[in-house]
């Protein structure tokens, strides 16, 4: 996978060129899906892509302590039932403890699944080569292009070096 | 969580043929021990040494508590045998995680060995204290091993066990009523602390027999349930010194 | 002048790449302890439970107020974490990881006591549902089958709760370490890259968690609590034993976060992260809950002496005026007496002075929990079955070896992870884009002290 990439020093300059490329992009021959952006910390308020609107992980959390509380109301009662023993007249199936299973097992299920969703969307584990560079982690913002069309190169890095750009890369980087 | 249960009453879903239950005249108790002893022998209770038995770990399935009234020289002694209620509304039984600890259809309070691993939570939810745990493997001492009797298993280390109103008994007297193909006889079963007791302070029956000797006791005027305004409905009465 | 965030690195780094002297005397001492209680538990499994000082009619005593106790502690970053962050309470972002950290290994220690109290512990997985040959499940009815459910929950809860916010710090450490660090840290940052998407997603994950994790917590210190309050024992069949247990297990919580902190900010030079601010703020906390300690305390007291129940009084009085009476009043002490004016009073609200409060609050819960078992079993309803306890030198390690290996967790933890949430504290650091933001980074900073984010040299 190879990559034309910016470093920006603030959030801002990255919406900047961000914008531009998703703008100027098509005329590039550049896929909107191909615009990457890495960062060493969340920025609030700025919409680097436009997937965080929106997510199913509430309602797939739900779901899934719903799932969660049908299992354990499943379990308590299977397992009282199944091999019932004899208990003085006293009801083998007790639904007020069993509630409490129930529900213990609900938030289980909620919790896994909150996992379960985090690991799918965010495409964890992935351990393939990815875009990235170490200035990240010193605070600066990256926005690239994966996979360039070659005859956009030149278009590309004046974009982002129009948007604020503090140097433009190429990945993987190339042995001087 | 459970249904209500009246004293003396059963549910009969479950079929149930007898009602175990004992009655303990506590006027006639002379305070001997010979129950506790008989108990000793009949189901393999160790004895845990005088060591032991100073750190408060004894193990007399059925104890003859004594309590002083009035001041000398007015001072009375009054002796109590105390020994698993077998309650119908048990404490002990909700407790224990592995189901150790159960209703029989007879009205008895088991406690299965097997089943136990010892997280002592029935015997803190006891109100009685009549609930023993093995804290060491016990010992016999040759030639005291060969005393033990052989209908009643030998506990090892981390079970808790207690009186079972000598189950073993109850089942040989069943199976023995069953092979001459007759009805059981009242007083025929006699647990080992029954069957000791000389002045027969200790009677054993069937609640669910009318005319037993255990119904025709429990329903007098003397008759109190040890700690029964905690609601574990025993199916032990005491009949009260007069 | 901002401190640059390559500083922030790099200080939060140095932990995981230089260790001192001290360091690995400390890791020793540990083990050590640890060790030794290895040792007295394997005898216990040797000779049988007679080795501990329990007897009839006293069946638990230290064993499950150790167990208490530690559940109690591992409250401590749920309040932190979870509550903090849902209600955008921006000074917990040094504090977070810390709290997360002892929540899990103080509820490692305490879930593995139930398995080692028991009689027979090599049985002790019959407390978990499955099928087996001997043809029964576990009695669901018992308060330690809702045990076994809860903790194990809140351990699955806590653990994801503090590997999530760790994975981009992995991934920070991965692309500056080499060597085998590199490879470990590779591997266990998933391949993190960095997307918005992915900061999404995860700060999604953490809000979904958040909400999990607080009903979780406490019915998971409720349901300990019916451990004891299930049983018609004098002064336990008590209703208030849910909301009380709660209470003090938050309230010790967050006694043992602010000595970890202290501890932290000694040894590992977190001198500008872990600012007196955390620790007034943590304290005013400590001292709310003070109180509510107090509150639910006084009233269950009242309650009974109202009641003068025979064998409920029998049990007050012995822990009011008879044996138990030192234990009881330096609980009341340490717990209410010292705690309160030191942290009501603004001055003395400082680090020192939180840290003295903490510490007597830890034996103060510590003696709460033990009195609340041990007073009501020797003293039952029929006294002639009453007893006494006292603990054995195979209690007394196996209680200092939890301590121990508390420590040498917490100390491993320091060296393998970074102690605060590098991404966390950065986004703290972050010029605000709301005005709303800005107005809250200023609003918790003390007068006169710089703000969070504002590191001026």
């Amino acid at each position: 996978m190879k990559a034309i990439y910016a470093l920006f020093s603030d959030p801002g300059s990255a919406q900047d060129a961000f914008d531009a490329l998703r703008r100027s992009g098509p005329s590039m021959g550049i896929d909107a899906g191909k615009i990457v952006v890495v960062t060493s910390e969340p920025f609030e308020g700025y919409d680097f892509s436009d997937e965080h609107a929106r997510s199913p992980m509430f309602p797939l959390a739900a779901f899934g302590g719903l799932a969660g509380g049908l299992f354990g109301y499943w379990l308590a009662s299977f397992t009282q039932t199944s091999y019932p023993l004899p208990t003085g007249g006293m009801p083998i199936v007790t639904s007020w403890t069993n509630g409490i299973i129930i529900y213990e097992v609900t938030m289980l299920g909620a919790i896994l699944t909150t996992l379960l969703t985090l690991l799918v969307t965010a495409g964890l584990p992935d351990y393939k080569p990815k875009l990235s560079d170490p200035e990240i982690w010193n605070g600066k913002l990256l926005v690239g292009v994966t996979d360039p069309p070659d005859g956009a190169r030149a278009a590309l890095e004046a974009t982002l070096r129009q948007a604020g750009a503090l140097t433009v890369k190429e990945f993987p980087a190339v042995a001087a | 969580m459970y249904p209500a249960h009246e004293p003396g009453k059963r549910t009969d879903s479950l079929n149930m043929p007898h009602h175990w239950a004992m009655v303990v005249d506590v006027d006639r108790c002379t305070g001997c021990e010979a129950c506790v002893v008989a108990c000793h022998a009949e189901n393999n209770i160790p004895t845990v040494g005088d060591d032991q038995a100073a750190r408060g770990r004894a193990m007399h399935w059925i104890r003859v508590e004594r309590y002083w009234e009035g001041e000398f020289p007015d001072a009375k002694l009054r002796f109590q045998p105390v020994m698993c209620q077998q309650c119908e509304s048990a404490p002990c039984e909700p407790v224990c995680p592995t189901y150790a600890s159960y209703h029989t259809a007879d009205g008895l309070n088991a406690q299965v060995y097997n089943r136990c691993i010892g997280t002592r939570f029935c015997a803190n939810a006891c109100p009685y204290n009549v609930r023993f745990f093995n804290f060491f493997n016990p010992v016999w001492a040759k030639p005291l091993h060969l005393q033990l009797n052989p209908d009643v298993s030998v506990r090892s280390v981390g079970i808790m066990e207690k009186c079972t109103f000598c189950v073993q008994r109850i089942h040989a007297g069943e199976e023995t009523a069953k092979a001459e193909k007759r009805e059981l006889k009242d007083g025929e079963i006699k647990p080992a602390c029954v069957q000791s007791c000389s002045p027969m302070a200790l009677v054993f029956g069937d609640l669910d027999d009318p005319n037993s000797e255990v119904s025709r006791l429990s329903k007098s005027g003397r008759s109190v349930k040890l700690l029964g305004d905690l609601g574990t409905q025993p199916n032990a009465s005491y009949l009260q010194k007069t | 002048m901002k401190k640059s965030e390559e500083q922030v690195q790099k200080d939060l780094l140095r932990p995981l790449f230089e260790s001192s002297a001290g360091y690995w005397f400390a890791v020793a001492a540990a083990a050590s302890l640890v060790l030794a209680g290895v040792f007295a538990l394997l005898y216990g499994f040797y000779s049988g439970i007679g080795v501990w000082g329990l007897n009839s009619p006293v069946f638990w005593a230290f064993d499950i107020t150790n167990f208490v106790f530690w559940i109690g502690i591992s409250h401590a970053g749920t309040l932190i974490s979870a509550i903090l962050r849902l209600a955008n309470a921006t000074w917990r972002r040094p504090v977070t990881r810390c709290a997360e950290a002892i929540t899990v290994f103080a509820l490692s220690i305490g879930a593995i006591i139930p398995v080692f109290h028991i009689g027979r512990p090599w049985l002790a997985f019959w407390m978990f549902p499955y099928p087996s040959e001997r043809g029964i499940w576990p009695n669901l009815r018992s308060p330690l089958a809702w045990d076994f459910f809860a903790i194990n929950t809140y351990l699955i809860g806590s653990i994801s709760f503090l590997f999530l916010p760790m994975i981009p710090d992995f991934a920070l450490i991965r692309d500056r370490a080499t060597g085998w660090r590199q490879k470990v840290y590779g591997t266990l940052s998933l391949g993190w890259q960095g997307t918005p998407r992915q900061w999404h997603r995860l700060e999604t994950a953490m809000h979904i968690m958040a909400i999990a994790i607080i009903p979780v917590a406490v019915s998971v210190h409720t349901i300990v609590s019916w451990d004891f309050a299930m049983t018609p024992v004098p002064m336990w069949r008590s209703t208030i034993f849910g909301p009380y247990f709660v209470c003090g297990a938050i309230f010790s919580g967050i006694a043992a976060l602010i000595l970890a902190m202290a501890l932290l900010r000694k040894f590992l030079r977190l001198e500008e992260y872990l600012q007196p601010l955390h620790f007034s703020n943590l304290g005013k906390l400590l001292l709310t809950f003070s109180l509510l300690w107090f509150y639910f305390t006084f009233a269950e007291r009242l309650t009974t002496w109202y009641g003068n129940g025979e064998s409920e009084m029998t049990v007050f009085w012995s822990t009011v005026r008879g044996q138990f009476a030192p234990l009881f009043w330096a609980m009341v002490t340490f717990n209410f007496l010292i705690p309160v004016p030191i942290l009501a009073i603004k001055r003395l609200r400082t680090i020192t002075g939180t840290v003295i409060a903490s510490i007597f609050i830890v034996v103060g819960m510590w003696l709460e929990r033990f009195l609340i078992i041990v007073p009501s079993l020797s003293r039952k309803y029929l006294p002639y079955a009453w007893g006494s306890y006292r603990p054995t030198w195979v209690e007394m390690t196996l209680m200092a070896s939890g301590f121990g290996l508390m420590a040498l967790l917490y100390l491993v933890f320091s060296k393998v992870v970074p102690m605060i949430a590098i991404w966390e504290l950065k986004v703290g650091m972050q010029e605000p884009h709301h005005a709303g933001a800005s107005e809250a980074v200023a609003a918790h900073a003390a007068p006169g002290k710089p703000a969070i984010g504002d590191l001026s040299s």
